[in-house]
């Protein structure tokens, strides 16, 4: 088989609590004793292969965002070890991350120069960003001048036009209008189907189930069940009806 | 040696953009004002005069400084002229200093959103105060040269300049991450900043203590350093080198804080994104 695109081994990611803004303090030069924390991710380990379509359910604080983090980089492990083979495009939070004194099309370029492209490529990409997003001449703007519906289509756009190996998608995304929204819709499954990983977060049980064939429940930080999306969801919701 | 090379790593392939959003800094810093990038000389030429007002016009004694700098002759200068080139790298140091250890906490976008070369936010932030810094120094120049007179000397700006900047990149490591964690380590570092003015020798000449155990204390302030380096190159036509000993203390602090820094800066650098 091949090497896997995503691989988490043994990962476990702790929050500290300090007490106060004293103990925060006192931390910087010396180590805590017996603080208290919260195990957002707890000894967890799993492999996604290449064209895989994986969704996470999981209630509130059950470490789906935690996870997402790690993925895209943003956030790192206490132990254990997360490999990520290629470009990771998020469509979690569109509006931030951009340099709001920079025009629209800076910040193309900023965005993709952090996932390290270069710049023959982003040229080659910047006018289907463009074009996509519907921003017309406001694209030689400042970001800061744009509202927050152009703001959201620029980043979607320029997540979903980079070409990206893994995908990760909140489904709890808002994209402006109603037509945009369809727009983006089709063109995630477009993504989908053209074969780039998939990771999809949600709380609702039929788009996990349209979307992805095998699911990932977590709770409390550990995974309860990793398998096909019918199995997955079956337990998820026997695990509701149990509180 | 590894953890360097985090650092660097995150600035490869970006220089680019760090021109680019340290001159969007720059905008972000003066847009919406009138008089916009004038601000930068209003403000240190207003502080500039209100020195001068207050020492040479006000309590009267201070109108010319003698240095004593081991030749026969003490070295005269007028107030002025003295106050004027050690207070422009001052203006730099300050903002470094204060602004170094707040950038991270405003610029938490970055951090905590996406996926961003997290060291060269200090990089770029310091660069756009680097420009007014230029900027400053140029119109001083303009005076100096007037006069003072240009002088072979003045070349040494661009040993002290770039050192300068270094040392206080290298000293923000440190200070913007702990800084990002506590709060209280950053209002520790403003309050401190007044006092940490009245100590270093700009108003007055740091080696002119009766006391020799004063004067060599002086030279453990390593702002000193850089303040009698630009009057090294403006006023006393002096090489770098000839005060062994404030050289050599200034290079094992920066050694100091450039380790300490790069120690920091990767200790705290994962959990940043925990604690913005």
């Amino acid at each position: 088989m091949a090497e896997p695109i995503i691989t988490f081994k043994n990962v476990s990611k702790t929050y500290i609590l300090y007490k106060n803004d004293q103990a925060r303090f006192k931390a910087l030069f010396i180590k805590p004793k017996n603080p208290k924390t919260n195990k957002a991710l707890n000894n967890v380990s799993f492999e996604i292969y290449k064209g895989e379509s994986v969704g996470i359910v999981g209630d509130n604080g059950a470490g789906k965002s935690t996870l997402l983090k790690m993925i895209t980089g943003v956030a790192f492990p206490d132990e254990g070890e997360i490999i990520v083979n290629g470009k990771v495009a998020a469509l979690l939070e569109l509006t931030a991350g951009f340099s709001m004194e920079m025009t629209g099309r800076e910040n193309i370029y900023l965005k993709g120069y952090i996932l390290g492209l270069e710049d023959e490529y982003i040229k080659q990409i910047e006018e289907n960003i463009i074009e996509f997003a519907e921003l017309g001449d406001y694209i030689d703007q400042p970001v800061r001048t744009y509202s927050s519906g152009m703001k959201m289509r620029l980043g979607f756009a320029i997540n979903v036009n980079i070409e990206p190996d893994v995908l990760v998608v909140d489904e709890a995304l808002a994209v402006g209008d109603a037509t945009f929204k369809k727009k983006c819709k089709n063109k995630i499954k477009e993504i989908i189907t053209a074969g780039t990983t998939v990771l999809y977060v949600s709380h609702s049980a039929n788009s996990v189930k349209e979307i992805c064939p095998r699911s990932i429940f977590l709770k409390k930080g550990t995974i309860i069940y990793d398998g096909p999306t019918e199995e997955t969801l079956k337990i998820y919701e026997e695990s509701k009806k149990k509180k | 040696m590894i953890y360097l090379f985090s650092i660097l790593n995150e600035h490869r392939g970006f220089g680019k953009q760090i021109l680019l959003l340290a001159k969007n800094e720059l905008i972000k810093t003066y847009k919406g004002a009138v008089i916009g990038p004038f601000w930068a000389v209003v403000k240190p030429a207003f502080t500039v005069f209100v020195y001068w007002f207050a020492f040479s016009c006000g309590i009267k004694t201070l109108k010319a400084v003698d240095i004593n700098l081991g030749g026969p002759e003490p070295f005269t200068i007028d107030f002025f002229t003295f106050m004027l080139v050690g207070i422009i790298p001052w203006f730099f140091i300050q903002d470094s200093i204060t602004q170094g250890a707040k950038t991270l906490r405003t610029n938490r976008q970055f951090i905590t959103k996406v996926k961003f070369p997290v060291s060269t936010i200090l990089t770029y932030t310091s660069i756009s105060r680097l420009y007014v810094h230029i900027f400053l120094v140029a119109i001083m120049y303009i005076y100096v040269a007037i006069a003072v007179g240009p002088s072979w000397y003045n070349l040494q700006f661009f040993l002290y300049c770039p050192l300068m900047f270094i040392f206080f990149l290298a000293l923000s490591w440190s200070t913007a991450p702990m800084s990002a964690f506590s709060k209280d380590f950053e209002s520790l570092i403003v309050s401190i900043m007044s006092g940490i003015f009245w100590l270093s020798g700009i108003m007055y000449d740091s080696y002119g203590f009766e006391q020799p155990v004063l004067n060599f204390i002086m030279l453990l302030n390593p702002i000193n350093f850089f303040v009698n380096g630009y009057r090294n190159c403006f006023l006393y036509e002096r090489p770098f080198f000839d005060y062994g000993t404030e050289l050599a203390i200034f290079v094992a602090e920066f050694a100091v804080v450039f380790v300490l820094g790069i120690f920091n800066y990767n200790r705290l650098r994962k959990k940043l994104p925990d604690v913005l």
